[in-house]
């Protein structure tokens, strides 16, 4: 089958994600004109990221006070954008101030701050609401609000609306579906080793709505309503009687999901129907090893694609090698390495880095998303040297999608293992040492910690 | 003696969220030291050959107290003597006149006075004292530092009064040190409840004003912060209050001076190492700052290179509604 044909089947699919391109701004034709991201010519994939970034930056610093301001302070003004060069001058915004929310009814106020243009109506029944009542009430209203599981401690919240919640799935499973040419299919089916899409509000879940558009049949293995109260208990690390049952009642629905997992590869591998098996790799990681305790493989050759993402979050003790995953993969479920590609991307933007297939380098896809290395002087270092990721999202419309990131890469200009044009990072991005905090009581606080032999 | 109704107008008594975060901080020690109590002992001691901690010298003269000296000596809230606050104390008012009290307008005094603290003044982690007795020592932990400054500012007739939070650490920080260890992580939990920060707010020509005390240039220097100066406070910059947490204060509450008497007491060796490790981080700071050209050079460069945060004024939205 040739690329268009593959590529237009994908197109019908996800046809409802699609504003109608009567009205398309400079932000929809850069996610949804390309029909493969990582395969365009370099001036057309730089005059579309040009025009969808310097669009959406004219309206966040019209539409949102806060960035306004912002930008006021740093000395910017969008006019004196005229080219792709001048994009560097865009003042970014902290990965961490998107965790520096209040709570009760502020935590509302906080969001609609942050958001760009006019809120549907938000009806919130609490005189002192949760973090959880306040995103369904934004929910509710026609907004999708997602968080990240906070490993850190604290969720980051992103207020979305749906047109850029659709961007942000289309370009996502688009970029998939690209990498994996040609081995999608519209009649595969699909295990999403992640929540059900439709019963959390955790990003990397409910992203997976996706997937029931350009895939049927699509199974999760947790299919209960996920919140950010049970994402907290999934994450307790305490030693207390409470801490322990919660651990228990974790690792008993980890195991059944496991199970339920093995039980949908076993009957595929009997039915040969194609497959692809898309979530967090530590859950992928427990098949496995479940797999080789119970003597089992399969070979599911070019049946079955995995696509995986988010890292390994709380199980980050048990990571090993990609490279090794991949064999491990292979060995135990007979999909190639060329089959298992990890992506790339955070709550935070709408841009998803994606393996190639010959060398697992994550492929930028460049149409909207205008990506940056940064050193400690915040200067662009460019190719080949490593800094803190930054990006520029041409196809945010929903808060400005500026962001410096804490997570350290290096992006070379050119895959090393395939001739798709255009900047790539390189594989094994790890979190950036983090900055200390001092404090007179903090002080304190670091030392009684190291002296109780923490450190 | 202060009556009931004074020391609650005074801000004597703790707020509610300080109860709050008190409560949780004694019951979470009692509990985590309850169940790892060697982790306890050995905050107690300073192991032979280990460092001792040698308080610096003091780096300005004191002023003598002459009869006649002015003061403001006002009953007004904000500018009245309060706990450890003491502006009508001869050394304070000596001071407070050194550094050009009822003599130049109100922010260059306080200009003065937020130098003198800041800069000249070091921090040492120990039980809190009064303002002058801090003051004659020239070393405190933030709250002995914000007392001095409050006291300086109350004396020259400049309305002062304390900003307390808990801290909220950064979230980078907190992954790559705290993601691993458990036992590390919920003891760095428990303290952050009553380890708390403490900065100053002025009322200089209608407008609060910010102070930054606790932490001289070359400690944040070590840091990597740009030097703060008057105005400038670190929450929104390097530091987040937990939520909850804020308190504008006219005293430092009652109760507060006792709960820090008895973590000093307890944990005496770990408060050692805290000063000697202070002491070391200066040393180090004064290396970069000279390294960089000097405090002006240094300063200038952080702030060029610093990725600020965009602050978010919390505006009603017609479009929310609450019940």
């Amino acid at each position: 089958m040739e690329y268009v044909e593959y590529i237009h089947r994908f197109e019908l699919s996800t046809a409802r994600y699609i504003p109608s391109n009567d009205n398309w701004t400079p932000s929809d034709n850069a996610v949804y004109s390309p029909s493969d991201y990582f395969r365009m010519e370099c001036e057309q994939r730089d005059e579309l990221r040009f025009k969808a970034v310097r669009y959406q930056l004219n309206r966040h610093y019209q539409g949102n006070k806060t960035y306004r301001t912002y930008c006021q302070e740093s000395g910017f003004s969008p006019d004196s954008l005229r080219s792709v060069e001048d994009l560097e001058r865009v003042p970014v915004v902290s990965s961490d101030f998107f965790k520096t929310y209040p709570c009760g009814r502020d935590f509302a106020l906080w969001l609609a701050n942050l958001y760009t243009g006019e809120l549907p109506r938000v009806h919130i029944k609490s005189k002192e609401p949760t973090h959880d009542e306040v995103i369904e009430s934004f929910n509710s209203a026609g907004m999708a609000v997602a968080y990240s599981s906070g490993t850190s401690g604290r969720h980051t919240f992103m207020p979305r609306d749906m047109k850029s919640f659709f961007a942000n799935e289309y370009s996502l499973a688009k970029g998939a579906v690209s990498m994996f040419f040609p081995r999608w299919d519209p009649k595969m089916r699909g295990f999403l080793l992640m929540p059900n899409p439709f019963k959390t509000n955790l990003f990397a879940g409910r992203l997976g709505t996706v997937f029931y558009d350009i895939m049927k049949d699509v199974e999760v293995a947790l299919d209960r309503e996920v919140n950010t109260e049970t994402v907290r208990q999934s994450m307790t690390q305490g030693d207390g009687i409470k801490d322990k049952l919660t651990k228990y009642v974790v690792s008993m629905s980890h195991q059944r999901s496991v199970d339920k997992i093995i039980s949908w590869i076993d009957k595929r591998s009997k039915d040969k129907e194609k497959i692809a098996l898309v979530g967090v790799p530590f859950l992928l990681f427990s098949v496995l090893n479940e797999l080789k305790e119970r003597g089992k493989s399969y070979k599911l050759g070019d049946q079955a694609v995995v696509l995986t993402g988010g890292g390994w979050k709380m199980h980050e003790d048990q990571r090993i090698p990609e490279a090794q995953f991949r064999k491990d993969i292979d060995e135990v479920l007979g999909i190639s390495p060329e089959a298992c590609l990890d992506l790339y991307g955070m709550v935070e933007g709408n841009g998803w880095m994606m393996q190639c297939p010959e060398g697992h380098h994550l492929h930028i896809p460049t149409s909207y998303i205008h990506p940056m290395v940064l050193d400690e002087k915040n200067q662009n270092v460019g190719f080949g040297k490593h800094g803190r990721f930054a990006f520029l999202d041409g196809s945010q419309g929903s808060y400005p999608g500026f962001i410096v990131t804490n997570d350290k890469v290096r992006m070379l200009d050119h895959c090393p293992y395939c001739d798709r044009p255009g900047p790539v990072l390189e594989p094994g991005i790890s979190r950036m040492a983090g900055q200390e905090t001092r404090g007179c009581g903090e002080e304190v606080r670091k030392m009684m910690v190291s002296d109780a032999g923490g450190q | 003696m202060l009556s009931p109704r004074q020391l609650k107008d005074r801000e004597y008594i703790m707020p509610a969220p300080f109860v709050r975060l008190m409560a949780k901080g004694i019951i979470g020690v009692l509990k985590v030291g309850t169940f790892h109590l060697p982790s306890m002992l050995r905050m107690r001691k300073i192991s032979e050959g280990e460092e001792r901690y040698v308080r610096p010298a003091r780096h300005y003269e004191l002023p003598e107290y002459k009869e006649g000296m002015r003061t403001v000596r006002s009953d007004e809230k904000y500018l009245r003597p309060t706990l450890f606050c003491d502006p009508n104390d001869p050394l304070i008012i000596a001071m407070a006149h050194e550094l050009g009290a009822f003599q130049v307008p109100d922010r260059v005094f306080a200009e003065r006075a937020h130098h003198l603290v800041k800069e000249l003044m070091f921090v040492e982690e120990m039980p809190i004292d009064d303002a002058a007795t801090t003051l004659r020592r020239g070393t405190g932990a933030c709250f002995h530092l914000a007392s001095v400054l409050i006291a300086l500012c109350r004396c020259a007739g400049i309305k002062a009064r304390y900003k307390l939070f808990a801290m909220s650490m950064i979230s980078s920080w907190y992954d790559s040190t705290m993601g691993a260890d458990f036992l590390m992580k919920k003891w760095y939990d428990i303290l952050g409840y009553f380890v708390l920060e403490a900065e100053v707010e002025m009322l200089i020509d209608g407008e609060w004003v910010n102070g930054v005390v606790g932490a001289d240039a070359a400690w944040q220097a070590s840091t990597g912060l740009q030097v703060s100066r008057l105005g400038e406070t670190s929450l929104g910059d390097w530091f987040e209050a937990v939520p909850g947490s804020y308190m504008i204060m006219e005293s430092l509450p009652l109760g507060l001076a006792t709960l820090y008497a008895t973590l000093v007491s307890t944990v005496p060796g770990s408060f050692e190492r805290v000063n000697v490790s202070l002491e070391k981080q200066r040393k180090n700071g004064w290396r970069i700052i000279e390294e960089a050209g000097g405090l002006e050079a240094y300063d200038a460069l952080k702030r060029v290179d610093k990725v600020q945060m965009p602050k978010v004024e919390l505006e009603q939205k017609g479009s929310i509604t609450f019940d």
